[in-house]
């Protein structure tokens, strides 16, 4: 680590006149492992070093990055970066940061089996032990896609406020795309599974059984499903959906910066404006919240990336719309504190309001509850398409493993139900929420240049009354 | 060390550790962005970046490496670990090679621009000159990014391959606001920076968005639909992935045993060009070292040929099309060719229709099949007998994409050069007419 070159920076941009300066260094350690149709693709390893700087001068920012970690680069990065910032003030926006208490702290996810200590063929063995397992079930499964990669983030941010925040996040991945035939017809799914922490958790996971349980169930719903019913019915949402449904249209549209219109021509702006506040947008059993602070999730840190501290947000309360996610500058806009959701994935990137891990919250029944209750309806496992508009109001989920349910109870797969409803609607048609809690991993894409950020999504099994199913 | 000596150290000293294959490549790069949104400027960005990048085939083990420093520590610590790496990985029986041959290059014509090398603090006139165009033209909010960037890459190959590369990249995208729900949006590249007309696509944005004032609930079936260029680039873009002989494999192609046969429209022809004059992604060789080439990837409709690298192109018997990708070939430029009609006479072929500006947010069901949807956004107007009408709002094209292409029933001759936040392949394609495309919405 460069950390004196990081004090260095910010130090030297004060000299240089500017307001505020804060600097961030990043060393990543990384390897990934491809087995494609069982043969290994590929493997690899990657390392960066690099530092990023936000700088503050006349209330307009500046942001630069270099991976050349020589002193002399540095300073003239920095003048380059004020003089841009001079020019540029004449149309800027004008940048107030929310005043916020100050911390020095360093943290760091324990790892119980350290990635360094296993070796690359340990690692692919988990891929070839998977492969051999698909290859068991019998089932036909014309592409067959593993990948495993993992990575140690060691980031030191520091800034004129007086922040000195050290952490060391490692993180492992498994990512899958699984493709099933039977009579012509094929059925694929794509997912992920990420966690910080060490080695241990890829042996949690039990990718092995992840892979074949996945494709029995897609065998199952080629074999046997049938079209799903087309009157209004219940659907009851289990984990993964309810995890996507939330992060799309429970998480997205309470970013402060998409609300304020800094993402207009990127990732869009939000149909939620700040006068909504304290408004309902669904039923009392909603309750939504993003929190960075669970323990090994994907999303996880304790500091964010302006150095404030992080803590669970209240999205949704009772149905009603309680807080968006803030980072300083959208707060001082709102006239409130930072909630400590300013992240960035890489030194190269600027910070900007990002979720962390969203989910909803339990309830007090069981999923059998929920589907006991339900006459008639389809029970919908996991999803494959979805999307959502760039204000976050016409959303899409395609089931992939479905069922019927019939008074009550769960009968034979359905094929691709779809769930096409806007925001209100479907928050407003939750009427139960299970207590089984699960959490998902995923890669959420903001900014320009793109930032794929780790997230955790999940929430637990809900029941959605009197829904049409699209065509 | 300078970069080259560097390059061959890595290269000589993996050479003799017993690898059969090396790529070694180190890119530089600076370049900077204006963020804006709201009318004004949110930040000015700079980057400086050098990446070396190491390819290694060792008895078939493939391994592969980036890292973000140059220098002789690092560069031993990099093959140190290679080595110790291709001791514990598999072999990937399939692997078949990298590029062979004493090749000669050609320069990319209109690929190096010195204005934009020396364009400094000159970003920000761009940007106000095009803030100002689209308020005059009658937006009320403008948004987007202005990007600039010199590149430089060198190349050192264990079949002797040495070669060298530079470039500028100019890119420029607005989306203008005259409402919550009245948007338009448009972008550009250029290689050249006064190829780039940042004030006319903030016209065009401002005049979309005018003009999609007050949008109705759009409604649900088929539709004839004429795709201006920038959704339509999005569309080929995934298509683009889908050649790639790595996505057949994978099963992430709805093109797989698809060769010689009608995958689109006997209208649509579609080139894969890595040399094309001022393209975005126009170099002079691929990742291998073999030098770009223009590919027909489908010929009046049917598809002639995958993307391939050398490996990929062993395995489907066939020569490598220069696309390398190391593991994945990958699109260069995707070019459509222009058809005979002006946008005018393509709303004139349409009684009931819409007309499409801008999507987002495509996605797979199934990669095999090619069954996706994809969310309309900023404007979306009816046509109603030759003549654009009421805009509308809260619509999804639900729909194959081979079907798409088959449906297409005219091309236009206005060519534009896309590319975006969703759009990474640069696609140079004029507005096309699509027959019964299914719009679906969700219930009120």
């Amino acid at each position: 680590m460069f950390k004196d070159l990081a004090d260095f920076a910010v130090k030297y941009a004060l000299k240089k006149g500017a307001d505020y300066s804060e600097a961030r260094l990043e060393s990543t350690t990384s390897n990934s492992f491809i087995l494609k149709n069982g043969i290994a693709e590929a493997s690899g390893f990657d390392k960066i070093n690099g530092l990023g700087m936000r700088i503050i001068k006349n209330k307009t920012l500046g942001f630069a990055s270099t991976n050349y970690m020589d002193k002399e680069k540095i300073k003239k990065l920095i003048q380059n970066t004020i003089n841009t910032t001079e020019k540029a003030s004449k149309l800027r926006e004008e940048i107030n940061l929310s005043e916020e208490n100050s911390y020095k702290n360093k943290y760091e996810v324990k790892q119980k089996i350290n990635l360094n200590d296993v070796g690359p063929d340990e690692k692919i063995k988990i891929l070839f032990d998977a492969e051999k397992e698909l290859i068991n079930t019998k089932i036909n499964i014309p592409s067959r896609y593993l990948s495993l990669s993992d990575s140690i983030t060691t980031e030191y941010l520091t800034n004129s406020d007086g922040t000195n925040i050290l952490a060391t996040v490692p993180k492992v991945t498994f990512f899958y795309l699984l493709t099933v035939e039977h009579d012509g017809k094929t059925s694929q799914r794509i997912w992920q599974y990420g966690q910080s922490g060490g080695f241990e958790f890829v042996k949690k996971w039990d990718i092995p059984s992840i892979v074949v349980n996945e494709v029995e169930a897609l065998q199952n719903n080629l074999k046997f499903g049938i079209k799903p019913p087309k009157q209004t019915l219940d659907i009851v949402a289990a984990p993964q959906v309810v995890g996507i449904m939330v992060h799309e249209s429970g998480g997205h549209p309470y970013e402060a910066d998409r609300i304020i219109g800094r993402e207009g021509a990127q990732a869009g702006e939000s149909f939620i404006t700040k006068e909504m506040l304290g408004t309902r947008i669904g039923s009392k059993a909603v309750n939504v919240v993003d929190d960075p602070l669970l323990e090994n999730s994907y999303g996880f840190y304790k500091y964010d990336n302006e150095g404030v501290k992080a803590r669970r947000k209240y999205l949704i309360k009772e149905g009603i719309i309680n807080e968006f996610l803030q980072n300083r500058k959208t707060a001082y806009y709102m006239g409130i504190k930072s909630n400590g959701s300013s992240r960035s994935v890489n030194y190269d990137r600027e910070s900007i309001v990002r979720m962390s891990n969203t989910f909803m919250l339990p309830g007090n029944h069981t999923e059998e509850e929920l589907i006991g209750d339900v006459k008639l309806g389809i029970y919908m496992k996991n999803f494959m398409e979805w999307n959502i508009d760039d204000k976050r109001i016409n959303q899409k989920y395609v089931g992939a493993e479905s069922y019927l349910i019939k008074n009550g109870e769960i009968k034979g797969p359905v094929t691709k139900p779809i769930i096409e409803i806007t925001t209100p609607q479907l928050y407003s048609a939750v009427d139960a929420v299970a207590k089984n809690m699960e959490y998902h991993a995923g890669n959420c894409g903001k900014g320009e240049p793109m930032q794929a950020i780790p997230v955790w999504f999940g929430g637990p099994s809900i029941r959605l009354r009197k829904i049409r199913l699209g065509n | 060390m300078d970069p080259e000596e560097i390059s061959n150290h890595v290269l000589n000293k993996l050479l003799k550790a017993g690898a059969d294959d090396v790529i070694v490549s180190v890119s530089k790069q600076e370049s900077s962005q204006i963020k804006f949104s709201n009318n004004l400027i949110n930040a000015t960005k700079t980057w400086e970046n050098i990446d070396l990048g190491v390819f290694m085939a060792l008895k078939k083990k493939i391994v592969l490496t980036n890292i973000k420093e140059l220098s002789l520590s690092a560069a031993d610590d990099v093959v140190n670990k290679l080595l110790k790496f291709v001791k514990s990985a598999s072999p990937n029986k399939e692997y078949a090679g990298i590029a062979n041959g004493s090749f000669s290059y050609k320069e990319v014509e209109e690929g190096y621009d010195k204005k934009i090398v020396s364009l400094g603090n000159n970003t920000i006139d761009y940007v106000e000159k095009a803030i100002n165009k689209a308020l005059e033209t009658g937006a009320k909010r403008t948004a987007g990014v202005f990007e600039n960037s010199v590149a430089n890459i060198s190349l050192l190959t264990s079949n002797g391959i040495k070669a060298s590369d530079k470039g500028t990249h100019s890119y420029f995208s607005i989306r203008a606001f005259n409402d919550k729900y009245a948007s338009g949006q448009k972008t550009g590249f250029s290689r050249m920076i006064d190829l780039l007309d940042v004030e006319k696509l903030a016209e065009e944005a401002a005049l979309i968005s005018k003009q999609s004032l007050n949008p109705e609930h759009g409604k649900f079936g088929k539709f004839d639909v004429v795709f201006e260029p920038l959704p339509f680039a999005n569309i080929i873009d995934n298509l683009g992935g889908a050649m790639s002989a790595f996505s057949v494999e994978a099963g992430l192609s709805c093109l797989k045993d698809m060769i010689g046969k009608q995958v689109a429209n006997e209208k649509i022809t579609i080139i894969d060009d890595g040399t094309l004059k001022n393209g975005f992604a126009s170099s002079k060789f691929d990742a291998e070292g073999a030098p770009t080439q223009r590919n027909i990837m489908i010929d009046k409709g049917i598809l002639k040929t995958y993307l391939h690298n050398t490996s990929t192109a062993k395995r489907f018997n066939t020569k490598t099309t220069a696309n390398a990708g190391l593991l994945s070939p990958e699109p260069t430029n995707l070019i459509v060719n222009k058809g005979n009609f002006s946008k005018q006479e393509l709303f004139e072929q349409v009684k009931n229709g819409l007309y499409i500006t801008n999507v987002w947010y495509t996605r797979f069901q199934n990669y095999n099949t090619g069954d996706f949807s994809t969310i309309p956004r900023d404007g979306i107007f009816m046509i109603k007998n030759g003549k654009i009408g009421q805009p509308i709002k809260g619509i999804r094209i639900s729909e194959n994409i081979l079907t798409l292409l088959k449906n297409v029933a005219a091309v236009g001759k206005m060519p534009e050069r896309v590319i975006g936040w969703e759009v990474e392949t640069p696609v140079v394609t004029p507005a096309v007419l699509v027959k019964d495309v299914s719009i679906t919405r969700p219930l009120d």
